[in-house]
């Protein structure tokens, strides 16, 4: 049984769905709480929905990788694309007490992947953006 | 995502089914905006088949409900499984939303 799930998305937001699937039956595989899969699954839709939306200065088609491993009860999550440098934990914290004609529309994508993970980590490696997000797995 | 639409007096009831990402968010942003552009105020969203949420359902909720606040409108929710209800709750957005266990207690809250 592979502890490693590599998978090779387009820069399209129909993508999402896969990327539910993915993460789904990558938690079945390992059978993992349904907690820890919706939450990594919600930070990677919230990390490749930013990257289609912001990280391409072209129309063309882009890869962005997904990669899942699970060491000992920590799943990884690594999320890569050759989009413009953008360290997403650069985004300032949105401030959730606003009434709610001044609550900003955009940043809460970020605000997730920071409550929701126990670590995260971006590198910008040989033209490509690197994010790492751990996530324990004990129920 | 498939969106059912009903009537119930005033009220407009949208049943969702599905997923509401990024992908799909436009396709109630539409709705909501037509709905509300031709004069309804008064909305329950059913989130009783709703699978899953991310940042962009909930931008197109709060979209709604600005637009709305200048009308005298609102729009409720009912029906959120616990880990969209947890969803909101990090985004804070519980306090901004009425939610309510059951459709009929969300479409009762109008009269």
């Amino acid at each position: 049984m592979s502890q490693t799930l590599k998978v090779t998305l387009h820069n399209r937001l129909s993508e999402l769905e896969r990327v539910g699937e993915v993460v789904e039956s990558f938690g079945e595989t390992h059978r993992l709480p349904p907690k820890v899969v919706h939450a990594v699954t919600l930070c990677v839709d919230e990390v490749v929905t930013n990257i289609i939306g912001y990280a391409y200065a072209d129309q063309a088609d882009h890869r962005i990788t997904l990669r899942l491993s699970l060491q000992a009860d920590e799943l990884a999550a690594e999320v890569e694309d050759d989009g413009k440098p953008f360290n997403p934990l650069d985004a300032p914290e949105p401030d959730l007490s606003l009434p709610l004609e001044e609550r900003p529309i955009g940043g809460l994508g970020v605000h997730f992947v920071r409550k929701l993970m126990d670590g995260v980590e971006y590198r910008r490696e040989q033209g490509k953006n690197l994010l790492v997000m751990k996530k324990h797995v004990s129920a | 995502m498939e969106i059912t639409e009903q009537k119930k007096g005033s009220v407009v009831l949208l049943v969702l089914t599905g997923r509401l990402d990024a992908g799909t968010a436009g396709k109630l942003e539409e709705r909501l905006v037509s709905l509300i552009n031709a004069g309804d105020r008064s909305f329950v969203l059913d989130f009783m088949h709703l699978d899953y949420i991310s940042s962009a359902g909930l931008r197109v909720l709060l979209m709604a409900a600005k637009k709305l606040k200048g009308l005298n409108g609102r729009i409720v929710l009912a029906s959120l499984k616990d880990h969209i209800r947890e969803v909101f709750d990090i985004a804070g957005f519980s306090a901004i939303f009425p939610t309510y266990e059951q459709q009929d207690a969300a479409v009762g809250s109008f009269q």
